[in-house]
């Protein structure tokens, strides 16, 4: 019964050492909060700060090498993790920098502002097991643990109606999609009676089960996906969480859980149904899915007048084209995925944090509120209209590297009509994201707009975004290669 | 500047617009300077150009070749041939003319430059790009520009003919992206044997052709994905309607490249990449494409005749105008190709005076409409006899360089198409007719006394204008500097098509 | 009568339908959020039945890793509540429509 459980031991946690540096940041933060009371809670801001940089930097410099199963199998350090690993840490840097000068978040009248940063070090954990994940009952455990984490943050601003509405909106339908794909976890363990990610795959290619039984095991397991992500059909949480939450808030939500989802999805659906991915449909199924998702995603954010909610849309949308790489699940198709998602976590966080930049001064998320703002606050709005090119996918930002290379897989795997929806709905995506362009550019200054001042910190983690979305569209070889290293290790 | 003068050309106007974004708010008189030398630089290289281009030389010179994305087979590949040598001439002079023409400009003068000269760069990097994906980033880095500039120096419709404009060429260069990336994935590189490169140089050469590239019914939808995204820019009916809200909405100066060069990158981009890539389809094609080059030419010139905005006549007349030039690319013959390339050149001049001279009246009178003047030929006397050489060239006056190229043209088409030659015949008559009515109610008639004291053009337009006019008459008498140029080249591309055929 | 591995799933799959239901139909939040519960107890009893049948504690162990995951899932769902309650003094979720398009 237990012939095969390695016990686990301490030279395991060797491997651990961002998730620890980030969990570690947490309890700090905590004690932190409570220990040192002011006016601004500086000390978990600097702990959560120090700690996500401190994983950043060890994640760049000692890259997994090879693929370590640790504490007994249930999760993988391999280079894919370590993909993430810097996605997240990243997210995780510029999301802390970018809160400390925010209103939203440092205005509220909220005792212990010091959770949050606290938060968002376990949430950026969290989502780091999550690409680390081989067993369902760590999929499980590093899931729940960020959507937990979460619901607390949505709710951050909790005398806001808005805010908490959105984080119960946020826990229900959270909850019930987790309890779906419970269902079908609890079916497939029954199935092949194995826990791991390999050890199902060989159960059923040794043992087909019946189709039928697999597709519906395979949807309710996509619901849970599906939800994490924001796939059409379970992505109405999406746009009144991304409108309700703090602004900075989901900025992290719409890249960092929706990467962690990604990467967790890869490394299932890789594993277990990479050999039997023609005998389910999967390809037509994802191929739909894709279709749906994109196109929904862009014609109604086509009509939204409130920015977040418009890029709530936008991610929507987004999520579509990242899943044209999953089509066949070939390597070059979850390369260009990874690589896209480098992508969209620079642009998409960039576009959401000017929202937030902007929300500071003059206390609105209204396009209509946006008119001249070119004129009113010129670098920031030049660096919004590199995030949103990039976001059509328009060259020279690096949106159109991450598209380019999804196309590039769809066309190779032959899936001509997705390709030619795909390339229809930048032409569609184009005109809303040039609304916004329109807005700040070809409109006139108000006369009684409000001054827009915003903060030193807010133009520094916004030029961190800028410039690498300029430098990916250019120059992309060393970070697609890092991605295609991760996708290699498998 | 000598060894790369393909990268100073395009890469200078992009030097001029970073430090114009430098300059500090409110010194117009520097920045103006700025842009006008960034746009003098590459004018003088493309002179030097002009010189030393090998007349006699099949293939593409000045080449430049590095390597850039070495896992995605991406290359740094320019070069110019006897097809894009006139476009590079006629960019970089239009360019340079078009900054001395928005001197006036008050307007966020440093975007409005900044923007002009990105442009610049993006219109040239097409004209010179070797490698598709190079060309398909100079393609698109173009919109962005242009958009803004529609979109914030414009008329009281901007907004919506810049984004009108923006989406339906975007619509365009998707399906051209979906071409090229199907080129990419079934084109052998013969360096490595292995499929995948962006070189156009080896997608030029059928052998290297694979897998599904070698399906005709492929071939056909790769045509067709090419062919609407190049129709749109070029505006070949029904892709055209963008076309006069841009322009009646644009600027001045942004009319005349658009019109100048932004259309002839459609004419380009199909004898450039689909003609040698798919000789076969191109071939197959010639009878549709004519016809669409009659309905182009027939279509605009009556809906110029309906105009009575002078700005949407002369846009109609480029619709019009671009119809001969498909006409000639159709035909396949020397004359016609030579006379098709020609012609865009030469409506590339022609229609950049006419929107600049309705550019000097518009100035003055506020408006445009073509019943609210009469008897302009007494109050503006100078500028009446500058409008009237850019309408009989328009017409294509004998003497002058419209002539020349409609003449080829036609001369080229006949003996392929006959009757719809003949009845494209027809668009010239109408082309008279419509330049003839306006030159009638606008200069002669009983003199609207409300411009008794309007100022003639001044010597900042005159600059503008004479430069052009003696390049149109120029080239009118003595056709064989620009004809030479591009003979060779054309010639092997018929060649190659004639093969396939 | 034999209770066997079918009758368990019969029963876990009933009350997941119910806890669905429960979810889906009616309209105060705290009703839903049982309704969540309940489906995260039908999957314990699935697990339970599972690893009973096929002999592998792995399941066993899923099913007290659920119980904490719920409980903690409870506990923030029920604290939301209370902070909406606050607020709006009601936790129909018909009347909470401050987000919409």
């Amino acid at each position: 019964m237990f012939v095969n459980i390695t016990i686990p031991n301490w030279s395991d946690f060797a491997h651990f050492v961002p998730e620890a540096i980030m969990f570690g940041a947490f309890l700090l933060a905590l004690m932190g909060d409570v220990i040192v009371r002011g006016r601004k809670p500086v000390v978990p801001f600097l702990i959560t700060l120090l700690g996500a940089l401190a994983a950043l930097y060890y994640s760049f410099a000692s890259p997994p090498v090879g693929d370590a199963g640790v504490l007994g199998s249930l999760v993988m350090i391999d280079s894919f993790a370590g993909f993430f690993r810097i996605v997240f840490s990243f997210v995780a840097v510029v999301t802390i920098l970018f809160s400390w000068s925010s209103e939203e978040i440092m205005g509220s009248t909220r005792e212990h502002k010091g959770e949050y940063y606290a938060l968002i070090a376990l949430m950026t954990g969290g989502m780091m097991v999550m690409a680390e994940a081989r067993d369902l009952v760590m999929l499980f455990m590093s899931m729940e643990l960020v959507a937990l984490t979460s619901y607390v943050m949505a709710g951050y601003m909790r005398n806001s109606l808005r805010s908490t509405e959105a984080s119960l909106k946020y826990v229900i339908f959270g909850a019930v999609s987790s309890g779906i794909m419970l269902f079908g976890m609890s079916l497939l363990f029954g199935m092949t009676g194995q826990m791991t990610f390999v050890g199902i795959r060989d159960a059923l290619v040794a043992n087909p089960v019946n189709d039928l039984s697999m597709l519906v095991v395979l949807i309710m397991i996509m619901a849970g996906f599906g939800y994490k992500i924001a796939m059409v059909p379970f992505h109405f949480w999406c746009p009144d969480v991304y409108e309700g939450a703090p602004t900075p808030v989901s900025a992290f939500f719409s890249v960092g859980p929706k990467a962690a989802g990604f990467a967790l999805m890869i490394r299932f659906f890789f594993t277990v149904f990479q050999p039997i991915v023609d005998t389910i449909d999967w390809p037509l199924m994802i191929a739909i899915l894709s279709a749906v998702t994109m196109t929904y995603g862009n014609i109604v954010a086509v009509k939204q007048t409130n920015v977040k909610r418009l890029l709530a849309y936008s991610s929507i949308a987004h999520v579509g084209y990242l899943l044209m790489g999953f089509l066949l699940l070939t390597p070059g198709g979850l390369q260009a995925i990874l690589f896209y998602l480098l992508v969209y976590a620079v642009m998409n966080l960039g576009a959401f944090m000017f929202v937030s930049a902007i929300n500071n001064s003059i206390k609105s998320e209204e396009l209509s509120d946006y008119a001249g703002l070119g004129f009113r606050a010129p670098w920031a709005s030049v660096m919004m209209f590199i995030f949103l090119v990039s976001l059509v996918g328009l060259p020279p930002a690096a949106g159109f590297i991450g598209k380019l290379y999804l196309f590039t897989e769809v066309l190779r795997e032959g899936w001509y009509w997705l390709a030619i929806v795909g390339v229809l709905n930048s032409v569609i995506s184009l005109f809303y994201y040039m609304q916004i362009a329109r807005a700040m550019y070809f409109e006139k200054v108000p006369e009684d707009a409000p001054a827009v001042k915003i903060a030193p910190l807010h133009y520094v983690t916004m030029a961190l975004l800028a410039v690498p979305t300029l430098i990916l569209g250019l120059y992309w070889s060393e970070f697609k290669a890092i991605a295609d290293q991760a996708i290699a290790g498998f | 500047m000598a060894d790369h003068i393909l990268s100073w050309m395009t890469f200078f106007p992009v030097i001029g617009a970073v430090v114009i974004a430098f300059i500090p708010k409110g010194n117009k008189e520097i920045v103006k300077t700025v842009a006008a030398a960034a746009a003098a630089v590459p004018l003088i290289l493309a002179v030097r150009l002009f010189i030393d281009f090998d007349r006699n030389l099949d293939g593409f010179q000045f080449i430049e070749h590095f390597e850039w994305i070495k896992t995605f087979n991406i290359e740094y590949h320019m070069g110019v041939d006897g097809l894009s040598v006139p476009m590079v001439l006629l960019t970089a002079f239009l360019s340079f003319l078009c900054i001395i023409a928005s001197w006036k400009i008050e307007k966020a003068t440093k975007g409005y430059f900044a923007l002009f000269l990105l442009l610049e760069a993006g219109m040239m990097g097409v004209f010179c790009a070797l490698d598709f994906f190079l060309f398909y980033v100079f393609w698109e880095v173009m919109l962005l520009p242009m958009y803004f500039l529609i979109g914030i120096w414009g008329g009281p419709r901007k907004e919506y003919a810049a984004i009108k404009f923006f989406l339906y060429t975007l619509a365009g260069s998707v399906l051209m992206l979906l071409a090229m990336i199907a080129l990419y994935l079934f084109t052998t590189d013969p360096a490595t044997g292995q499929t995948g490169t962006f070189n156009m140089l080896h997608m030029f050469d059928q052998a290297n052709h694979t897998g599904i590239l070698t399906l005709d019914n492929v071939r056909f939808a790769l045509w067709m994905g090419l062919f609407i995204g190049f129709a749109i820019k070029v505006p070949i009916f029904p892709f055209h309607t963008w076309l006069p809200d841009a322009h009646v909405e644009a600027p001045t100066a942004v009319s005349v490249i658009l019109a100048g060069v932004l259309l002839k990158m459609g004419t380009y981009g199909i004898l450039r990449i689909s003609y040698p890539m798919l000789p076969d389809q191109a071939k197959a094609f010639m009878i549709p494409m004519a016809i669409l080059g009659a309905i182009n030419i027939l279509y605009g010139a009556f809906c110029a005749l309906a105009q009575t905005d002078m700005k949407k006549l002369v846009a109609y007349s480029s619709v019009s105008h671009m119809g001969y030039v498909l006409l000639g690319m159709s035909a396949m013959t020397e004359a016609g190709i030579n006379g098709a390339v020609f012609q865009m050149f030469n409506h590339g001049t022609i229609t950049a005076m006419m929107f600049l001279c309705v550019g000097v009246i518009y100035d003055r009178a506020h408006h445009r409409e073509i019943n609210g003047f009469g008897g302009l030929g007494l109050q503006m006397p100078l500028y009446t006899t500058v409008t009237s050489f850019a309408l009989f060239a328009a017409i294509g006056l004998p003497g002058l360089s419209g002539f020349v190229s409609e003449a080829m043209v036609f001369m080229g088409a006949f003996p392929v198409h006959q009757t719809i030659t003949i009845i494209s015949a027809i668009g010239i008559i109408i082309g008279a007719a419509y330049v003839l009515w306006m030159l009638q109610r606008v200069f002669l008639g009983t003199r609207n006394e409300k411009y008794d004291d309007i100022q003639d053009i001044n010597s900042r337009e005159m600059f503008t204008l004479v430069p052009i006019g003696l390049v149109v008459l120029f080239l009118g008498i003595y056709p064989m500097p620009v004809l030479n140029l591009m003979k060779v080249s054309l010639n092997s591309l018929i060649a190659v098509i004639n093969v396939a055929g | 009568m034999v209770i066997g591995l079918n009758h368990y799933l019969i029963l876990a799959a009933a009350l997941f339908l119910t806890g669905a239901a429960g979810v889906l139909a009616r309209r105060n939040t705290l009703i839903m959020l049982m309704g969540v519960e309940i489906m995260l107890c039908s999957v314990n009893i699935v697990f339970a039945a599972y690893s009973r049948a096929l002999g592998d504690m792995s399941g066993h162990v899923f099913v007290i890793m659920n119980f904490a995951i719920a409980a903690a899932e409870a506990a923030i769902g029920l604290a939301i509540l209370v902070a909406i309650y606050r607020i709006k003094r009601s936790v129909n979720a018909d009347e909470l429509n401050s987000l919409k398009e």
